[in-house]
């Protein structure tokens, strides 16, 4: 058996679970009816629906399911924050390795990964049951309807939720762009970053960002901020404006398919990570770059 | 109050040496992983405020050699001693090396049982540096049978059996309170770590530093993964400097070169 932990928003994870083809269990946290046919679409056999109230505490979601755990082979958890907390905790609580960010399957209970703040490729071969925690656009899940069967659990959670914030959010998908302007500390003020959004909208691209602009300055929203704490990408184009290129950042550009560097410091690492590399004040560069596109693309 | 910092020796990644597409990482320098330094200072701070207790450090090395990783292990104990940390202690085994993170926890887990007892708090950073798989300080918790918050970037309330902190999750900040002993994991904005002035890293070689080896904690380790191989991640680039000539010349090559990857298709 499969063991899938995730909210309805990840389910895309079921990808990984139809690659190792064995029967799959959902435990869905906080899930409704429409969450529940999702996990049918991708070929759930069982829905275990878990009640975790206003927050997933891993401690009291172990111990609403580890009796559902005995013929488990893999357990595979998404790699978001809770993902990865709850992932490690029941991990812990299992005393079973866990690959983390895997990339790809290699052959029965062997796994390639990223490591060494993806500077490294790792194969990694498992002895027995295992954790998987996965990026959810990693595997594509396919339609493979299923009616499965409904259980339910409660998770009263021993922590306790006391208050929320909402993060200010658009409906920013950055992992969904094909064309990624990004934005680093190369700016000198928020307001400047218009020419950046100026230039994107030019070529139809989305705006990204790295860490200090989004978690330090706070000039754009979290779900711009691409790195190995942000989110991970893959566009066809990656253009870094501004940007140093710090390890942490490269780890989450670093499948790119094509990557542009705009830096008025020659030696800035992030010119060893790209394609193209324009060596240019991006103040004077970027404003003539988005009127020459704005011609040659007739927009 | 007693607090318990999980401090990772790490691999300095952007000191990663290589040798025909291998990753030596015997040759690969140590560093204090960087989020560590903030689960340190954090700690401090507290200690400094509430004026009790003490502040512990627990390190467990993981890469060979084991011979002289025990040295450099040490000096970056020396280092959270400097910044202001009490005590230190290191676990360096043949034992541990190339053996994944159930081992880690568990070790951390038995130097909390045998050689420390009494605890309020453990605080660990979010991720490491090298593993980045954020998840040892929640598996101490799992072995503990105690709570755990990840990914706290503010304290804002420490009561002597409780504590809140603010969680900055992807698309909310949770406030959340939860009884002590817990572990909690710290990111990078809660605070900006100290560097320790010349006095205080002369003063830290006199702290106590405790090293021990599996033997001493009763453990012996099995490895349910392994690593079959592991090389520099190689994506070619093609390194093209356009830096020559009118910020315009640069532009229009620019162009070019994204209309014949076919990123672009003038009209």
């Amino acid at each position: 058996m499969i063991g899938i932990f995730s909210f309805q928003s990840t389910l895309d994870i079921m990808g990984l679970a139809q690659r190792l083809n064995d029967e799959t269990t959902v435990f869905l946290l906080n899930g409704d009816e429409q969450a529940i046919n999702q996990a049918g679409k991708y070929g759930a056999s069982k829905v275990i629906n878990i009640e975790c109230g206003s927050i997933c505490d891993p401690a009291a979601l172990y111990q609403a399911i580890s009796s559902d755990l005995s013929n488990a082979k893999y357990l595979i958890f998404p790699a978001t924050k809770d993902g990865k907390t709850i992932a490690a905790y029941i991990a812990g609580k299992l005393g079973i390795p866990n690959v983390v960010d895997i990339v790809d399957v290699m052959g029965p209970g062997k796994f390639s990964k990223y490591s060494m703040g993806n500077r490294g490729a790792e194969e990694v071969e498992v002895d027995g049951m295992a954790a998987l925690v996965v990026q959810p656009k990693r595997f594509q899940p396919s339609e493979k309807p299923t009616q499965p069967s409904i259980e339910k659990r409660i998770a009263k959670p021993i922590i306790g939720l006391v208050g929320k914030e909402e993060k200010p959010k658009g409906s920013l998908k950055i992992e969904d762009a094909e064309l990624i302007v990004s934005v680093g500390r190369g700016f000198k003020k928020q307001d400047d970053l218009k020419i950046a959004f100026e230039l994107a909208e030019v070529l139809g691209a989305q705006v990204g960002c790295s860490r200090p602009i989004a978690a330090d300055l706070k000039w754009l929203s979290e779900d711009h901020w691409v790195g190995l704490s942000g989110h991970k990408v893959r566009p066809k184009m990656y253009m870094a404006i501004g940007i140093s290129g710090q390890p942490q950042h490269i780890a989450g550009m670093l499948e790119s398919r094509i990557v542009v560097a705009v830096n008025s410091d020659k030696n800035a690492p992030i010119f060893q990570y790209a394609d193209y590399g324009v060596v240019e004040d991006l103040y004077k560069f970027v404003p003539i770059l988005k009127e020459k596109l704005r011609k040659a693309l007739g927009k | 109050m007693n607090i318990v910092v999980l401090v990772k020796p790490a691999l300095d990644t952007s000191n990663l040496r290589t040798a025909a597409n291998k990753i030596m990482i015997e040759d690969t320098p140590l560093k204090i992983s960087d989020i560590d330094r903030n689960a340190a200072e954090e700690a401090i701070r507290i200690k400094e405020k509430t004026k009790s207790g003490k502040t512990i450090a627990v390190m467990i090395s993981k890469y060979p050699p084991t011979a002289k990783r025990a040295g450099e292990v040490e000096n970056l104990g020396r280092e959270v001693l400097a910044m202001g940390i009490d005590e230190a202690i290191v676990v360096v085994d043949d034992g541990l090396i190339g053996t994944d993170q159930t081992a880690t926890a568990k070790t951390i887990s038995e130097v909390l049982k045998r050689k420390i007892g009494q605890f309020d708090l453990i605080i660990g950073g979010e991720a490491t540096i090298d593993g980045y798989s954020s998840q040892v300080p929640a598996r101490v918790a799992a072995e503990l049978g105690i709570p755990v918050v990840t990914y706290v970037r503010e304290i804002t309330q420490l009561g002597n059996d409780n504590i809140t902190v603010k969680r900055d999750l992807e698309d909310e900040v949770q406030v959340i309170n939860t009884k002590l002993p817990a572990v909690i994991t710290v990111t990078r904005e809660i605070n900006t770590p100290r560097i320790p002035p010349l006095l205080q890293i002369r003063m830290a070689m006199k702290k106590p530093l405790t090293k021990l080896s599996l033997t001493d904690l009763g453990l012996s380790i099995q490895s349910k993964i392994k690593t079959t191989s592991l090389k520099p991640l190689q994506i070619q680039r093609k390194k093209i400097i356009i830096e020559s000539g009118t910020v315009e010349e640069k532009a229009d090559k620019l162009i070019q070169y994204l209309a014949q990857e076919g990123i672009l298709t003038p009209r």
